[in-house]
This record gives C-alpha cells, structure tokens and sequence, in this order.
C-alpha cells in the first residue's frame, strides 16, 4: 500500500510537469491547429539556461526570473520566423516545419550545453516522510506551482474577456477581425503562454527530473499525448490528463519494468486513438472517423 | 518513341550511371555512396507515403530497425541465410506498420506522425531492455553477403550489389506513383470527399501504401545491418528519422526520384557538417550535424516547398518555353451541334454498360432522413422513394435542406436519425465509397475537382470502380491493357460532355462553368446507377445548359436514375419527371412538374422568401404549366 501511495505520489508530480507541458500544445492547437512540436524544447532549454545562470552565480529566483521572459521570447521570436511566414499550413508542412525548428533548437543546446543531462539545485525546503511515503520538498514544489500556472492560464483563457476573444479567434477568424482581434494577436499570445509553461515545467523539474538537450524529445510526445486525452482542445483535461500519465507511468515503471516506462505515452495515444478520438471528454466534431 | 518506353530510360541511365559510379569512383566518394543508397532506399519508401497518402511518419527509423534487428537475429543467430532472412526482415517491418496503421491512418492530420514518433522511441526501449537483441551493444559479428560466388565485403562490391536494389525499388515506387492507386491518393489528396464519392477507400490504400513504405525501411534496414555487421539502438533514433525525412523534403514532396536526389545531397550535408562543425566549435561532440538539418528543413518549406524537383520543374519548363514558345489563344475546332450529338451517342455507347435496376422499382428509398446541428434542424424528417430510370429534382429556397439531403445519401454527412437503402443496401452513415460501390455518385455545389491534374486525369479517377489493379500488379506495370481501358473509357465520358478539346488541359486553367462540366463528365465515367447532381446548370452559359439538359435525357434513357438539386426551376420543370419541394428541412410538396407548380404550398414558399436570392431569369422559355408560380419559382 505504501509502495502505491509512493508511486501515485512521484507520479503526480512527473505528471504535472507533462501536463504544463500539454497546456501549450492545446493553447496553440486551438488557435492555429499546428502541432508545435517545438513545445518539448521550450522547457529544455528554460532547464539549461537556468542551470548556467545560477553556475554563473546568480540567486536561484533571479535566475529563473531572467529565464521564463527569455524562453517566452524565444518561443515568440520562432513563431515570427518560421511560422508566420508560410503562407499555406497544411498538417503536413505544419509537422515538417515544426519538427525541423525543434531539431535545430535540441543541436544549439547540444553545442552550447553538450550532451551531459544536468540539474537544477533544488529549491528551499527540506525531504519529509509521510505515513512511510517519502516526499521530497521539490515535488511539493513541482505539484503547487504546476497547479498555480494551470489555473492561470486556464483562468485566462476560460474566464478573462480577452482570453476568451483569443480562443474564438480559432472558430471565428473573420469574425474575430470584424471586432477588432487580429489572428496575429491570438497567435503570438498562444506561443507566449505555450513558451511560458513549457519554459515553467523546465525549471521547476529539472531539479529532479534533469534537463539535457534531447529531454526535449519524450517529453514533447508525452505532453501531446496529455493534450490529446483533451482532444487538444480542453486544457484541463490536458492537465489532468498529463498527471495521469504520470502515475500510470510510475505505476507501470514500479510494478511491471522500469524499461517500459517510456511505453506507456505511446500506448495511451494509440488506445485513446482508437477509442476516444475526440479525447475522453469529447466531441464528435473535431476529427472524423 | 513508345512513351511507355521513354518513361524507362531514366532509370537505365541511373543504372548505368550508378555503376560507372561505383566502378571508378575512389573508395572515400564510394562509401558515401554507400550510406546514400541505403538511406534513399527508406527515403523512397517514406516518399511514397507523404507524396501519396499525404501523411508522414516521424519515426521511419523504427522500420529500418524492426528490419536491421530481425535480419540480425535470424542471421547471426539462427544462422540463416542472409537471402533467406531478407525477404522475413521486411515483412517483419510491414507488419509492424500494418498495426500501427491500422487504427490511426483512419483518423485524418497529424495523429500517424506523433505516433510514429512515439514507436521510434519504443522501439528503442524494447532493443535496448530485451536480452535476445544485445540491449545497448546489440547484435555483432554479422557474415557478409555472398552469392553467385562473390563476397560483397568491400565498398565497391556492396556499392555494386546495391545499385541495382535500389534502381528496382526507385522504378517500382514510381510505378506505383502512375498506377490506378497513386492515382486514387493523389486525388484523394486534392479532395478526399470528392474521391471518396468515386469509390476510392482512403483507409484501406492509404494503409497499403504506408505498409509497403514501411516494407523499403526495412529493406534498407537488411543492407543496413549487413554493411555495418553490425545493429544496435542507435539504428532506431530520432536522428535518422529526422534524416530520412529531410532527405524526401530536400528532394521534393512525392517525387520518388527526389528522395533519391534529395539522399544524396544530405548524406553529404551530414558528411560536410561532421567535418566542419568541430573546425569550428573546437569541443562541440555528439548530433551536431542536426542543426544544419532542422535548418534546411525549416528553410526548404519556407522558400521552397517543392524541394529539388520544383527547382528541377521550373528550370525544364524555362527550357522547354525557349525551345517551344507556347502560342496563347490556340484555336478551337468549332464542333456544330449534330457532330456533338452523334460524338456523344457514340460516347454513351461505351459508357452506359453498367445494369440497371428495371425502370419504375424504388432504387433509392429515403426514410425519416434527419439532421440536426444543436438546435437547429437542418433536414426533418424526409421521406422520400426515387424510382429507378426517372429524373427527380429536389428543389427549394436556400437553406432548405437540398444539399443536406444529398451529403446524407452519398454517405458524406451522418445523419442525426433515418435511413437511406440504395438499391435495398443500408447507406446512411457508411464512407462515400461505400455509396459508389452500390453505383451512386455525385457532382459538387462548390466544385470538388482534382486540381493537381489534368482534365481527362480527373476523369480517370471516376473508373475506379470499373478497374481492379492493385498495388502489386500497378508496381510491376502489369496494369497497361486495364490503364489502356481506363483511357478510352475516360475520354469516352469527356466526349459525351463536348470536352474532347480540353482532355489535356490542367483542370485549374478552366473556366468555372467548363470545370463543372468535367464533374459531371467524371461522374458519368463512373457508370452510376444513380447520378446525384448539386446544381450542374450553376455557370453554364444558355447553349451549354440545353445541351446539358439533352444529355442527362440521353442519360435516363439509358436506364440511369437522376436526382438532381437546381435553382434553375425553368430547366428542372422541363428536366424532371418528379420534383421534390423542401422548405425549411420539410417535403412540404412532391409530384409532377404540373402538380408541383400549382401546389398553393409551393408558391407560399417561394412567394415568402422572394428577395434578391435567386439567380438571373432563367434562360430558355419555361415549359412549366403554371405562369405565375414559374415566374414565382424563378
């Protein structure tokens, strides 16, 4: 029982880093229906950068208050140069494209960083046991500052007139010009908050976690599988969604082979693919089968 | 010359090329070489997939490892031989890709990609954590090749033992490309919902294609493995697919010879950058090279989407237009009416084969039909018997439902309730091919052409259905007496329709008006039993819409059931044996064009939405019995 607890706890916490990561698949899906594949990068590199900052001597709170405006510019800066200028997105040359920036991102990390993962000192606080299950202090940081970003940008996007007036650009391009919101605004908005959460989970769980130049990579996948649970529409679901991929995963890592872990994202997607193409609480619209 | 001998000189020139190439070249240059031919194998196979299915996977690598390790395993061992083992290695590649496929290739956009890449990190879980694949070291101390009494072991022998491997593979995969199923996909490309309503199954090609993809990764795994002597995780990574996949986007999305091209020029973009990039950064190690190739991508779809061969393309026609100016405005043989007419009773000869169903018995029984978006219901409840061998019109005011209708027949809506028995078989809610199968097919409000081709290149694409070729046979090029067939067929159909000048012509060059002419052209080129036509008098010029008119009574004439939706009321009324009336999603009227004219209901319809909505008069006297509804009605 302990052994469970344990895991489901670990897991909630790796989970919610995939689920930060998901919400910026679904705030750029949603406007744009690109798949930014760019997303697993964001938060390599908010990882390494903070790891030179603080090597560089900075206070580990100024270092990540320099990192996440960095990363956010970043995320921006690639949109306006590579996305932007195509005029014609298709899925296809949306993948392509996107795939070639994330490749040329993870080689810069690789020249700048080399190809050692490296870690985060940890943030204050001290490791607990609870009830036989251990808890470090950086998952408890992991889990509340996870949960203040998702309700922030969920907050946003669902409660604030002009979060509100972004996502409907998506529905409504015409419309939303008609009064007054450009699809340039949503766009550059959606990479900002996709660069900001992405470049959040980096930080926060590189500590524990690692940050290399190719951590990029599963983490990417896993978070679009999270986001597909939400038929890459709801961020919520997304959210909750990339937490129960990490527990599953650490269920799967504890009781069967840890070899496997990486397995289970893909056999999530596939099973949700076949079941619930729509996500799990989907709509039939979106895709057809 | 024969064309069909022209299109292979080509390929004997690479033959030939290669191993001139091969033969003289130093062994530095050779072994180059080498790698190129390897990875453009795979590289030709994932062409097929994204130039023909228009999907792309992201992990190609994991095939060429499913093939390299199974090649590994049963070589080094079970101690087969390696010609023996070969042939399983690659279905065990096509394997993998069929389950893989199976339930994804029928979700449309960007699932098979993400996949994919999720099986390339797998399948490098599963080498590295199993015993039996050698986990992270992998398999070693693989034999050479050796048959006909030669060991290939050196870069000149394996150099030439792959050459003809993939010049082979390079003229089966263009083969492919030309044939009945390349053909199919490239349409189903430029409009999935149109050639679906032809008969075309997406799901099912578009997996055989990514299977056989799948099949070239593996082959290319086999020489993989056996050139190195060597397998092991590395086969698997993300590297490799990013490289496979820059080499078909260097060379040109779908243009098989492209990925070749296109492996070339990467192989030396990844030697040069080895090279280079520690020149530079003095301590850079490990992937460098991957930065020049998530650059190139980036810049090849922003500046050049069509890769190498667009270059290529563009370059020829500059050529051919110093050589052969083209002449603007060339002439067009004026054809007078009776040429047309008898052109035409000719045409239908050769295209009105199919069986029909006896004249007056119900072919397509409507029932309680239903479609509802949230709270509005844009068709209610309709139900309605078409008899087989009669034109019916569905007519009505805008917004009434006619369109709806007819997306819900043909399989391309769902509809919320109700069914749809064509020719005694359930249709409501199955795929549009399911529809055409049982021979219903379709013309298109807002024009669905297949505007990658040419004119006669869209009708072809109707005779589907009537030709059988598959996969293998179109590879192997034993499809010429049926793609013989296919031609006169199609150009039968383009007669019938006064098109004979425009066969040749890029369907996108036409005007509107011509373009929906060749819709209805390919649909009739179909041989339906049913033929469902969305407003085929809408920008046709007087003259056109009679011979139109004449034509589709040729058409019934020849036991085919026409139901058709028009604005045009003075056309329908004189067109129609029944007319079906919808207003607001209701059949608030159903009869003759007699009856229907003078159905009080009917003229309050129309009367009541009278505004500027309809288009001009209509042209030609109306023939309908009652004056004033007609004159309401247009």
């Amino acid at each position: 029982m302990t052994d469970l607890l344990q895991l489901v706890f670990s897991g909630l916490a790796q989970g919610t880093i995939y689920g930060l990561v998901a919400l910026g698949f679904v705030a750029i899906f949603a406007v744009r229906e690109i798949v930014n594949l760019v997303q697993g990068e964001y938060a390599a590199l908010a990882g390494l950068a903070a790891i030179s900052a603080v090597g560089a001597g900075l206070p580990l709170l100024v270092a990540i208050v320099c990192v996440i405006p960095l990363v956010v510019g970043v995320a921006v800066l690639l949109e306006r140069m590579t996305i932007a200028p195509v005029k014609k997105m298709t899925p296809l040359t949306s993948i392509i494209l996107t795939l070639g920036v994330s490749t040329a991102v993870k080689a810069v990390m690789l020249l700048i960083w080399g190809p050692e993962a490296k870690g985060l000192p940890n943030f204050p606080g001290s490791d607990m046991t609870l009830g036989g299950v251990s808890i470090r202090s950086q998952e408890l940081w992991v889990l509340g500052i996870g949960a203040l970003v998702a309700y922030a940008v969920i907050w946003f996007y669902e409660h604030t007139v002009r979060g509100k007036s972004l996502r409907a650009c998506a529905e409504q391009p015409i419309a939303a010009r008609l009064v007054g919101i450009s699809p340039r605004t949503a766009t550059v908005v959606a990479f900002a908050v996709a660069g900001f959460t992405g470049a959040v989970a980096g930080i926060v769980g590189s500590p524990i976690y690692l940050s290399s130049w190719q951590s990029g990579l599963s983490l990417g996948l896993k978070g679009f599988v999270a986001a597909t649970l939400g038929g890459l529409t709801s961020l919520r679901v997304a959210m909750i969604g990339g937490m129960a991929l990490g527990v599953l995963e650490n269920l799967v890592a504890g009781y069967l082979s840890s070899g496997y872990r990486d397995a289970v994202a893909f056999v999530v997607l596939v099973l949700v693919l076949l079941f619930r193409p729509n996500g799990l609480a989907g709509k039939t619209s979106a895709v057809r089968v | 010359m024969n064309p069909l001998f022209k299109r292979q000189i080509p390929f004997i020139a690479l033959l030939v090329g290669l191993l001139v190439f091969g033969a003289a070249a130093p062994q530095q240059m050779v072994d180059v070489g080498i790698w190129a031919l390897i990875y453009g194998f795979a590289a030709i196979g994932l062409s097929l997939l994204m130039g023909l299915a228009g999907q792309v996977s992201l992990g190609h690598a994991a095939f060429i490892a499913v093939g390299a390790y199974t090649q590994a395993l049963l070589v080094a061992k079970a101690n087969l031989n390696p010609l023996l083992a070969a042939p399983i290695s690659v279905v065990a590649a096509m394997l993998v890709a069929l389950l893989v496929g199976l339930p994804l290739l029928r979700l449309r956009g960007h699932f098979l990609a993400l996949a994919t890449l999720g099986l390339g990190i797998i399948v490098g879980v599963f080498v590295t954590e199993q015993e039996f694949t050698g986990g992270t070291s992998g398999i070693f101390g693989l034999p050479n090749i050796s048959f006909g009494g030669r060991v290939y072991d050196t870069s000149q022998e394996y150099f030439l033992l792959l050459t003809p491997v993939v010049v082979i593979g390079l003229w089966l995969a263009s083969n492919l490309v030309h044939s009945r199923t390349g053909r199919a996909l490239s349409a189903v490309n430029d409009s999935e919902v149109a050639a679906e309503c032809l008969g075309v199954d997406t799901f099912a090609l578009r997996l055989r294609v990514f299977v056989v993809s799948a099949g070239y990764a593996g082959l290319a795994g086999v020489f993989y493995t056996h050139w190195l002597t060597i397998v092991n995780p590395s086969v698997s990574h993300f590297e490799l697919s990013v490289k496979i996949l820059l080499m078909v986007v260097l060379g040109g999305l779908g243009t098989v010879w492209g990925a070749l091209i296109g492996a070339v020029a990467v192989q030396l973009l990844d030697d040069g950058l080895r090279g280079l990039i520690p020149i530079l950064i003095p301590d850079a190690k490990g992937e460098i090279q991957l930065i020049g190739f998530g650059v190139v991508l980036v810049l090849v779809i922003i500046l050049m989407p069509g890769g190498l061969a667009q270059l290529w393309a563009r370059l020829m026609s500059a050529v051919r237009q110093r050589k052969h100016p083209i002449v603007r405005g060339e002439h067009e043989t004026p054809v007078s009416q009776e040429e047309q007419r008898a052109l035409l009773e000719e045409s239908l000869k050769l295209l009105a084969r199919a069986e029909h169903m006896p004249a007056g018995q119900t072919i397509l029984a409507i029932r309680g039909l239903t479609k509802r978006y949230g709270g509005v219901t844009a068709l209610d409840n309709l139900d309605l018997d078409v008899k087989a061998g009669e034109i019916m019109a569905l007519i009505g005011p805008n917004g009434a439902g006619k369109t709806t209708a007819f997306n819900m027949i043909t399989g391309v809506m769902v509809p919320t309730e109700g069914s749809v028995l064509l020719q005694g078989t359930e249709v409501a809610g199955k795929r549009p091919h399911i529809a055409a199968e049982i021979g219903a097919t379709r013309t298109f409000q807002n024009l669905q052409t297949f505007k990658s081709t040419t004119v006669i290149g869209n009708v072809k694409v109707a005779r589907h259905l009537r030709s059988k070729a598959g996969l293998v046979r179109g590879m192997l090029m034993l499809d010429r007496t049926e793609e013989r067939l296919i031609d006169q067929a199609s150009q039968a159909a383009i007669d019938a329709m006064g098109l004979t000048s425009l066969a040749d012509k890029q369907i996108a060059d036409l005007a509107f008006g011509k373009q929906r002419q060749v819709e209805v052209a390919r649909a009739l080129a179909l041989e339906p039993s049913v033929l469902l036509l969305d407003e085929p008098m809408a920008g046709l010029s007087g003259p056109e819409r009679d011979s139109l008119s004449w034509l589709l009574r040729r058409v019934k004439a020849s036991g085919v059931t026409v139901l058709l939706v028009e604005h045009d009321v003075a056309a329908v009324m004189a067109l129609a044996d029944r007319v079906a009336v919808l207003d607001d999603g209701k059949l608030i009227s159903l009869g003759t064009p007699a009856h229907v004219t003078s159905d009080p209901k009917v003229i309050a319809a129309y009367l009541g939405e009278e505004d500027d909505q309809s288009g001009g008069p209509a042209t030609g006297a109306p023939t309908a019995t009652s004056g004033a509804a007609a004159g309401g009605l247009a």
